[in-house]
Order: C-alpha cells, then structure tokens, then sequence
C-alpha cells in the first residue's frame, strides 16, 4: 500500500519537475532576452502576469480549479495532479531561473555576439549552460519541496504517499503508527534524491576554480 | 585612395536616454590602419569603439564596413561581426568552455551552420556540394586554435577552464580567439586595464606583434607609451567628438587645445 502511494506521489513530482523546469526556464529566457534586448514585450507582460497570479495564491485551491472545474471531464487523478503541480512549480522555477540568468555576467554575451553569434546561439551554448549550472542548488531544493508537497492531492482523492495514513487509521484505529512510517517514507525518499542530486551538481561544477580545473595538471 | 579604407563612419551620434554619449562623429579607419583612441573616462571613446560592430546600437549616423552601412537595423549584423574581432577590458572568455572549446567555438557553430545550408541548397541543386564534413571542420578548426595557442605559449593550458589562468592568459586568449575568426579588424577595448602591472607587457607585446603583421586595430588604452610606439594616428575624444587627432608626434609631442594639454599632464 504504501510503496504505491510512494510511487503515485514521485510520478507526480517527477512529471510536475519536467513540466515546471520546461515551463520555468522559459519564462525565465524570455525575461532575460526582453532585458537585454527589449524585445519580446507582450510575452514577458504574459509571463510576470502568470508568476504573480500562480505564485499569489495557494496551491490547493489551483487544485481544485483544476481538478473539479477546468479538468472535470477527465479522471486521471495524478495526471492532473502532476500539471498542476507541473503549472505551479514553473512559476517558482521562473524566479530561480531568473536568478540564474542574472548572474551571468553582460560580457559573456556581448562576447558571444562580437565573434558573429547571434542571439540564440549564445543563449544556448553559453548562457543557458551557466545559467543552469548557477541555479541548481535552490531548483534542487524545489525538487524536493515539490515531493513533499505533492501530499496535497489527497484532497481530491488521489492515493498518494500522504493519504495513505488516513486509510489504515481508518481501518485500524491506529493513529501514530502510520502516519510515522509515512513520516519515514518521505524521509528516506528525500535523503536518496538529496545524495543523487548532489552527485549531478559536482558533475555540473566542472569548470569551477574549487572543484579543481579538472585537468590542470597536479 | 577610398577604396583602402576599412571602416568609415558618418555623423555618429549615440545617447543613453538624456545623455549624450557621441556627438556626430565621423573619421575613416584605412585597411592596415592602427588607431589609438584616448580622452578621459566618460569621453565617449569606448562608446565609440563599440558602436563599430554595433554591441551599442547607434542612434544616429552610419557606420560603412566593405561598403555595407551596419548600423542599419536591416542589416544581418552578425555576419559582418564575424571579421571584426574585439578584445574586451574584462577578458569575457566563456566560464563554460575550455581554453580550446573558447577559441573554436564560434567558428564551428558558424560553419556548421554554412555547412548545413550548402547540403540544403546541394539537395535542391542549387549549388555545390560542400567539400568538408562536420568532424573535418571540427577537427580543422581544433587544429588552427592550437596553432593560435602555440603561438602564444599555452597549448598547455589548452584543456582548462579560464578561472585557472591569470589575467594575462585570458586576456591573450581573448585576442586569439577573436583571431580564429579571420578578422579584417580587431578593436581592443581598454585590452590592459584590467591586468596586474607586471601582465600588462606579454599582452602588449601579442598586440605589437599584431600590429607588425598588418592588421587593422582600432585600440582604446590608456597606455600612451605604446600608443606612441605602435600608432599611425591617434584621436583625442572629450565631450563625445574627437577633439583632436593626428599622428602620436602631433598630439603627444605639440597638443594644440588646452583640454589636451592638461589630459596629457595627467597621464604622462
């Protein structure tokens, strides 16, 4: 019971993360191309508009919307889970990613464009690279906010790691138990993605000075 | 006579909202002509310097390279950028990239592109087929960036990333790497000013050596002795004009404006 609760609820995060890094950097590109260069106005209008109203209110009630209202004739639980979550997660990943593309100093680009670059191709072999490689730690961070986060779907029925609980108490009349093996489940889940994405922030971290250079020598 | 020069740029004006940065400016730069331009911060030099590939749109004027007026919007800009090479004051390799993948990067998205547009137009019949593959190109240009290296003394460093070097390293690499791309001019943005005292020599002498070669420089700095050793001509900016200009014995050895004067009395 409870390792398909498990795996509901990492399906979902693990969509939700595709759909909200996808969602984010895009976002996060457009802004970044409309400040250096002014162009794509209405877009970035779109997407500030999208951030503010996403990020403005709570996630349960976007759930519900989307569940009961703008999804009601489909009922595949964690598929709409996962957009939602998915829908979500972009606005945050848009701000982190915004963060990340703001760190990457002017020159690089003005660099790529002197060669006879243009735009879009130093976008994408210098700056996006950097800019992902800067934002790593904190979209990490909402990787793992977005697996404990996920619990909220058991407010539209969906069986999830977080509901299981509910459904032994039910039965059992055993209170603390099940919820402390849920509590232990996500534990573990988060201690695992937390050793794996740290291995994948070394392997990024090449061409830092203090990961040391790689092959410069001794 | 007109047709040696290179870069001739008409009434130049550029403003940064209410600030008026460049006021019409206009000077020709001859094919093999080494330009020094110097004037106090806020003078409108670097401005000036940038507006001739357009890393700063101008807001007025126009500035014709091989007949073609490239400050016009229309105009593909990046072609054209591929034979002006520039040397910033901050270095600006690209942190990501390896000494090696620096210098050949550029050349090898840029060709393969062609590459990939000569096979079209080959399908269609419309033109050739072209005579080098993605690996040979690849390989091609590897092997001209190591020569660049070579030249400059560090095919050593040649698989490192730049946060291991020091500021002179970067800044000879920066010049190399706008050299992988054949320029017909290099501008040089302030190439020292960056660098630690005992580095500004082995990036100087590159230049010297560049300059001996024939190419065409256009070069803002604020190191008058080799301004003096290296330049044809030598411009005065102060107030976004060039308020004087001609060749180093002129305007180092008899400046006429007092404004010159007292810039040479604090430099020198």
């Amino acid at each position: 019971m409870y390792l398909e609760g498990l795996g509901n609820t990492l399906l979902i995060a693990l969509i939700a993360a595709a759909i909200g890094i996808t969602l984010g950097v895009i976002m996060a590109m457009v802004n970044y191309i409309n400040k250096k260069t002014g162009k794509l106005k209405i877009p970035t209008k779109i997407c500030n508009f999208y951030i503010t109203v996403v990020r403005g209110t709570p996630v349960v009630l976007q759930l519900m919307i989307l569940y009961f209202v703008v999804f009601a004739f489909w009922d595949n639980g964690i598929m709409i889970g996962a957009i939602t979550f998915g829908l979500n997660s972009g606005a945050y990943v848009a701000e982190i990613a915004r963060a990340g593309f703001e760190s990457i100093d002017d020159g690089q680009m003005e660099a790529g464009r002197s060669l006879g670059l243009s735009t879009w191709q130093t976008m994408r072999t210098i700056i996006i690279p950097q800019a992902v490689r800067n934002s790593l730690p904190p979209l990490f961070n909402e990787f793992i906010m977005l697996v404990k986060e996920t619990s909220i779907v058991g407010y539209v029925g969906i069986y999830d790691l977080g509901k299981i609980p509910g459904l032994i108490q039910s039965r059992t009349f055993d209170y603390l138990f099940p919820l402390l093996i849920a509590a232990v489940f996500y534990l573990v889940v988060v201690l695992i993605l937390t050793k794996i994405l740290h291995i994948i922030e070394k392997k990024f971290g090449k061409s830092d000075r203090n990961q040391g250079g790689v092959t410069n020598g001794k | 006579m007109e047709n040696n020069v290179l870069i001739q740029v008409r009434d130049l004006s550029k403003s940064f909202g209410e600030l008026e940065v460049l006021r019409s400016v206009s000077v020709d730069i001859k094919q093999g002509e080494k330009v020094v331009i110097v004037g106090a911060s806020g003078s409108g030099k670097s401005t000036l310097l940038r507006c001739l590939n357009c890393l700063e749109d101008p807001t007025g004027g126009e500035v014709i390279f091989e007949g073609v007026d490239i400050a016009d919007p229309k105009v593909d800009i990046n072609i054209h950028r591929q034979k002006m090479g520039m040397v910033f004051q901050q270095f600006n390799l690209f942190n990501n990239k390896t000494v090696l993948e620096n210098i050949t990067v550029a050349p090898i998205i840029i060709r393969s592109k062609q590459l990939r547009r000569d096979k079209w137009r080959a399908f269609f019949k419309k033109g050739e087929k072209p005579t080098l593959n993605k690996e040979q190109i690849v390989a091609e240009e590897k092997e001209k960036a190591m020569k660049l290296l070579e030249r400059i003394g560090l095919e050593e460093k040649a698989d490192v990333y730049p946060s291991t070097l020091s500021g002179g390293q970067k800044q000879r690499i920066a010049i190399v790497r706008a050299l992988a791309m054949n320029p017909k001019v290099m501008l040089f943005d302030e190439p020292t000013s960056a660098l630690d005292p005992e580095m500004v020599g082995e990036v100087l002498d590159l230049m010297k050596q560049l300059a001996n070669e024939g190419m065409t420089m256009v070069i803002v700095t604020h190191e008058m002795g080799f301004a003096r050793e290296v330049a044809d001509r030598v411009l005065f900016m102060d107030g976004g004009v060039i308020a004087e200009q001609g060749s180093p014995e002129e305007v180092f050895g008899s400046p006429k404006s007092e404004r010159l004067k007292s810039f040479l009395a604090k430099v020198l």
